[in-house]
């Protein structure tokens, strides 16, 4: 579980970097950070950020929590790793922002941007933890289920087309969801797993 | 040294004219030979073809083991080439330097070509003629005791280094106790590898050593009282609790160290309105000892600290130069805090890290402990709210670290070149010796002598002449120009750190550590090292008689002709070394081995009465003289450069081995320092008509280049005064010059000369010519 | 490998293998054997977690699905494990090294692991099936099986992301190519008797999982790529990755109504291209018949019902 933000609500933070550097997956390469922006350049969507990840990480550093917290680069990283082959420092760019958009929902930000990738993760993760695979087409009704009917009803007909495309070419099956046979050990596994995170 | 006969100048010179390397197809050896018979008289010559060959060395030997010549010419290449084939038991040699100067440099078989030979041999004939082989300065008593001042890192470790080399030492220390500075540090950067964790300071084991050592007299509670002597042969009165003793040293090394810049200053940082707003130096105390760090106001643990970088450094109203490790230094405290609490959070505010070679690693270090670095300058320091405000260059917004619990200002080093503990003696003469001595462009004012005069040049601004450490001087010498070792830029002793480091301006006193540029403690104890090595050259060539740094191993040294003297001082002022003292009389007296042999006395005395043996006013005048000026008609215009030895004529040497071109009108004298022309030079130059005179030397100012530091200065402060020459003789003033060049300037020099010839060149000749 | 030795490799297909990535995992069936390598499947494999399974689930229960995939792949030996899904191999072989280094990590995977009755010592290695054909079967083999040569077709190599990022160049990845410009697709396509077309394009990202839940966010990231394969004359893109084979494929008619343009590039899987080129049959073997959008001049080009 995430240690709790030392100050929340504080625009500004003491406290944060190191917090970040602490509790982050791969913050603490963080620190080495030379603030080169070879991230931010390698960037394919960084047009969508409103800032890049150099930008980000300074800000970090200078305890801007709310900013950060707040921010949705998280949310627009494609996870394409770009940044992280390129990095000379060997920070785990990407690791960083996928982990600091985790930490966003969990401390209850609501991150610009990261509705959709939350409720696409939480959606995901549903079908992975019951039957142990990933129901593309489960997956993606729960998904545009969780904005409401009549999202989901708008979604559902704009991707209708691809959608029976699909169906014809067999690679979206009617019918059960696929599953794997042991369910319960893996439910058990994951269960155990989010416990052992939580006590820290 | 054997006492042998008084040497005599030579009366039957020998010239040897080769016709090596391309110098045979350029002119015509057996006329050039005929010059030497049939102007000079000269008995001896031969051509042939490599002088510098076994066969023409043997040769040449030959006729001086033989008595048939008492001096030799060789007309070949540079003497700056191959001075070691051309020695022959004393004998004075003169080289004509035919090959870079002609050869290489000009269009071979031109009238124009040989005439410039010609010239060359006929001034190195004359120059030989005149050439009295010096004999070394007497021999005082001298001692091999080195004085360490100083009981700092730097101090301690000149001392072992000393003592290792086979040399006493009297190591002299202010306070009660040997270790400086490093006795209050909480550990040091790293110096050894893996150079990522701090290191313990080793300065214990240093003083127990250096305690130990029985070659090493610890005077502790001890100060220099006064300084008197030469290298080899220095006095030095000390105090120790009222009593004074006087010992005799051959050299001394000044190790003084540094002050922490004075933090009151700083009360824009806050410094003084909070108790928890301290300098890195502080700070360093309270880890030293040890515990949990505590705020000074009431004594909660700190949690959040922030180290403002270039406190007071880098700033024109505070130290204008960078002290090179308080970025060290708060890496160092910042990691210490940040590895003995795991929650602590350490910022670093800096505009620039300066963590050059291996603290790179230790930097790295700091990082990945989790010490946080911000890039930025530091807008406001708020000790009400403990607040720093930097501008984040990353982010390009102001940042407020808000809510700290200890501020650091990371303060930088002011140099011990003066003695705050001694109190300024007439500080409004101190401050003008320190001053004076500090511009090139001044000399010190003194009765009788004005520096400048009316068309004399405005010095330059010099702000930094502001910044001389408070105090009295650390050696009080006893010499004309005053008792300081002259500081340069900023309060740091002067002596060019690229080129000559640990030479200061008076011979036979090394600056070590931090009183000459900031430096850490692994570059102290490495300063420590090099000047010891200089300090025990001074002691070996005292006790030979001989020149040290920069003209090492000259045995020539000025010489006064008191019957002429007129007793103006203008020597004594003029030194860049403070060599020359006065007597009661005034006159002045010559240091020799406080010396370094440039010759800027000579250049200063009017009625032109300082010599050197081998080297004199009346010699260059002589040679000058000797050329062949073409008449007014012939269309051949005559330029002499006197040309700087050090810098300017190995530049024009280089510029011959490019194969670069150019005026054949030139020619080409080398003096020591151009603080050695005399003025009259430049009149008798103009009075036997040649048409442009040019004086060549090294950058002058506070960045100078000079070997002699003042000479080129000095120089361009003389020749201002040439117009009133150039007046009387109704000439224009375009034709006497100055050029700067440095020894990396070969490709420019040709240029410069030629530019030069074709400005005279549009002149009307010189009407002198022929008079 | 000597030419016709075998080696047994344990297979990971993913989720995507039974939805929208079957033709990749038909054709891999299909062709592996045929290039000396056999494989049996991870009994009862889960999910790998993808892109957000540590976003939804945290990083300790998307680290446990690798746990419990490599724990039942032990239990087949020490063979090597190999994927096809460029995600699946991200985390899969990401989790394994990090199982491996980090001690902590490790005891903690087991700790859950055992709630299943499952432990894992971190002693397989996971490769990407790329990496094996480049360094195990080497492209010379591939070129040896090929009897229906691909000749005159264009093809645009669409290498991605997560194939090469972040692991090609690592030693654990087999350095099998360069994170910016592998050569590795188009020698495939070469070695198939097909012409690659030069393409910039070759790394750039589709949008992955960002593209799935909002195209509007990454279209122009795929109109990117779609152009340059346009403008190059491909008449195929060819790519290693399931994602990038949906989205490059399925948003076409979503960019033309948006941009105004008119793509209708058919996106293939190499494997299929090999599967024709081997002269295997175009629909059980290359699942030519999956394609959306269909290449006319590869469909012409396979064999059928041999």
């Amino acid at each position: 579980m995430t240690a709790p933000l030392p100050n929340p609500g504080k625009k500004y933070d003491l406290d944060f970097a190191r917090w970040v550097y602490d509790n982050v997956n791969g913050g603490d390469k963080m620190a080495l950070c030379m603030q080169c922006g070879v991230c931010s350049g390698s960037c394919p969507i960084g047009t969508n950020m409103d800032h890049g990840p150099r930008k980000l990480f300074m800000m970090i550093r200078a305890g801007m929590q709310e900013a950060v917290m707040t921010s949705n680069t998280p949310a627009n990283c494609t996870s394409c790793y770009r940044c992280v082959v390129r990095c000379p420092r060997s920070v785990p760019v990407t690791y960083i922002l996928q982990d600091l958009l985790a930490k966003q929902a969990e401390l209850g930000y609501r991150a610009k941007d990261s509705n959709e990738n939350i409720a696409f993760a939480k959606s995901f993760w549903w079908s992975a933890r019951a039957f142990g695979r990933t129901d593309e087409r489960l997956v993606t009704a729960k998904y545009y289920w969780s904005f409401g009917p009549a999202e989901f009803w708008k979604r559902s007909m704009e991707n209708l087309k691809i959608a029976l495309g699909f169906i014809k070419k067999g690679r979206m099956h009617i019918g059960m969801p696929h599953s794997v046979k042991d369910k319960k050990g893996l439910k058990a596994i994951l269960d155990k797993a989010r416990e052992i995170e939580s006590r820290g | 040294m054997t006492e042998t006969a008084t040497p005599t100048k030579p009366k039957k010179p020998g010239v040897y004219v080769c016709k090596g390397c391309g110098i045979g197809e350029a002119v015509d050896a057996d006329a050039l030979a005929n010059v030497a018979k049939s102007e000079f008289r000269i008995q001896t010559t031969a051509t042939q073809d490599a002088c510098c060959s076994d066969e023409g060395v043997a040769a040449i030997k030959a006729d001086v083991d033989a008595g048939t010549v008492d001096g030799v010419v060789v007309a070949a290449c540079s003497h700056r080439v191959m001075a070691d084939r051309f020695r022959f038991n004393g004998t004075p040699v003169v080289r004509a330097n035919l090959r870079e100067h002609v050869a290489w440099s000009q269009p071979p078989g031109e009238e124009d070509t040989e005439m410039l030979a010609a010239d060359q041999v006929r001034m190195a004939i004359t120059q030989v003629q005149l050439t009295l082989p010096p004999l070394p300065s007497q021999v005082q008593e001298y001692s091999r005791t080195l004085l360490v001042l100083g009981g700092g890192i730097t101090g301690m470790t000149a001392a072992r280094e000393a003592v290792k080399a086979g040399h006493p030492v009297i190591l002299v220390e202010k306070t009660d106790q040997l270790g400086g500075w490093a006795n209050k540090w909480a550990g040091r950067m790293p110096y050894r590898p893996p150079y990522r964790d701090v290191q313990d300071s080793g300065i214990a084991k240093l003083v127990e050593a250096v305690k130990a050592d029985k070659d090493i007299d610890v005077k502790l509670d001890t100060r220099v009282v006064k300084t008197a002597g030469q290298p080899g042969a220095f006095t030095v009165t000390l105090s120790h609790g009222g009593q004074e003793s006087v010992v005799n040293v051959g050299a001394v090394v000044v190790a003084t160290g540094f002050r922490p810049y004075d933090a009151t200053k700083l009360g824009h940082l806050g410094y003084g309105a909070s108790p928890d707003i301290v300098t890195g130096v502080e700070l360093e105390a309270m880890l030293k000892a040890g515990g949990e760090l505590k705020r000074k106001s009431d004594g909660k643990p700190v949690k959040h600290i922030a180290f403002v970088q270039c406190a007071g450094s880098r700033d024109p109203d505070h130290l204008p130069y960078c002290s090179s490790v308080c970025c060290g230094v708060s890496i160092k405290q910042a990691l210490q805090i940040t590895k003995a609490d795991a929650k602590a959070s350490a910022y670093i505010v800096y505009e620039e890290l300066r963590t050059p070679g291996t603290a790179e690693e230790f930097y790295r270090q700091a990082q990945e402990a989790g010490v946080i670095f911000m890039k930025g300058k530091a807008t406001k320091v708020d000790a009400g709210a403990m607040q720093v405000s930097y501008t984040d260059e990353l982010l390009g917004t102001e940042v407020p670290l808000a809510g700290l619990d200890m501020i650091v200002l990371a303060t930088g080093m002011v140099p011990n070149s003066t003695d705050p503990d001694v109190p300024v003696v007439e500080p409004e003469k101190s401050e003008a010796q320190l001053k004076g001595d500090i511009n090139p462009f001044s000399a010190i004012p003194v009765a009788g002598y004005k520096p400048g005069g009316a068309e004399g040049p405005t010095p330059p601004a010099m702000p930094h002449l502001d910044r001389i450490p408070e105090g009295g001087p650390i050696l009080n010498l006893q010499y004309r120009q005053g008792p300081h070792i002259p500081v340069l830029a900023d309060g740091f002793s002067d002596s060019h750190y690229i080129c000559f480091p640990y030479e200061t301006r008076r011979t036979g006193i090394y600056t070590a550590g931090p009183v000459r540029r900031p430096m850490d403690m692994a570059e102290s104890a490495e300063d420590a090292a090099g000047a010891v090595m200089k300090a025990i050259q001074a002691i070996q060539g005292s006790k030979m008689g001989v020149s040290l740094h920069p003209r090492v191993g000259d045995l020539s040294f000025p010489k006064v002709g008191h019957e002429k003297c007129t007793k103006c001082r203008r020597c004594t002022v003029e030194c860049p070394f403070g060599a020359i003292d006065e007597d009661e009389t005034g006159r002045p007296i010559i240091n020799p081995a406080r010396c370094r042999r440039c010759g800027t006395c000579m250049g200063a005395c009017p009625v032109q009465t300082i010599t050197f043996d081998n080297y004199n006013p009346q010699m260059v005048n002589a040679m000058i003289e000797a050329n062949e000026i073409p008449d007014e008609f012939s269309e051949k215009p005559r330029i002499l450069v006197l040309a700087c030895e050090n810098d300017a004529y190995p530049a024009l040497d280089m510029a011959g081995i490019n194969r670069e071109k150019w005026s054949p009108y030139v020619r080409t004298i080398p003096v020591r320092c151009l603080g050695s022309v005399t003025l009259q030079w430049v009149s008798t130059a103009l009075q036997k008509g040649y048409d442009g005179i040019m004086l060549m030397g090294c950058k002058s100012g506070d960045d100078y280049q000079c070997h002699f530091v003042k000479g080129s200065a000095i120089a361009k402060e003389r020749m201002s005064k040439v117009g009133e020459t150039l007046k009387s003789l109704a000439l224009e003033k375009e034709r006497v010059t100055m050029a700067e060049v440095s020894i990396a300037d070969s490709h420019r020099v040709p240029k410069v000369l030629n530019e030069f010839a074709e400005l005279i060149g549009g002149l009307d000749p010189n009407p002198m010519k022929g008079f | 490998m000597s030419d016709n030795k075998k080696v047994r490799m344990t297979y990971y297909p993913g989720c995507s293998s039974q939805g929208s990535a079957r033709h990749l995992d038909e054709s891999l069936r299909a062709v592996l054997p045929e290039m000396g390598v056999e494989i049996d499947d991870i009994a009862d494999w889960n999910c790998c977690g993808a892109s957000v399974g540590h976003i939804g689930g945290g990083q300790l229960p998307n680290l446990s699905l690798t746990g419990r995939n490599l724990a039942k792949a032990r239990e087949r030996g020490t063979q090597d494990v190999i994927t096809g899904c460029a995600a699946c191999y991200l985390n899969t072989h990401g989790g394994n090294e990090k199982i491996k280094a980090d001690v902590k990590k490790k005891a903690q995977v087991n700790e859950a692991l055992a709630a299943g009755d499952l432990k894992y010592d971190g002693d397989l290695k996971v490769r990407h099936v790329c990496e094996v054909l480049v360094n195990d079967v080497g492209v010379d083999k591939i070129k040896d099986r090929v009897k229906n040569p691909l000749t005159g077709l264009k093809v645009a190599g669409y290498v991605g992301c997560q194939t090469v990022r972040p692991f090609a160049q690592t030693q654990a990845g087999g350095e099998y190519d360069s994170y910016d410009d592998p050569n590795f697709l188009d020698d495939f396509t070469e070695a198939c008797g097909a012409t690659a077309v030069p393409f910039q394009n070759k790394t750039s990202c589709c949008g992955g999982s960002v593209a799935v839940m909002s195209p509007d966010r990454t279209l122009h990231l795929i109109k990117n790529i779609l152009e340059e394969a346009k403008e190059a004359g491909a008449d195929v893109i060819s790519t290693p990755c399931p994602l990038c084979q949906t989205n490059v494929e399925m948003y076409q008619d979503q960019i033309n109504a948006k941009y105004g343009t008119d793509y209708k590039i058919p996106v293939v899987f190499y494997s299929q291209l090999m599967a024709v080129a081997f002269g295997m049959d175009g629909d059980k073997d290359a699942a030519l018949q999956r394609n959306t959008n269909a290449s006319d001049k590869l469909d012409k080009l396979a064999k059928r019902g041999g």
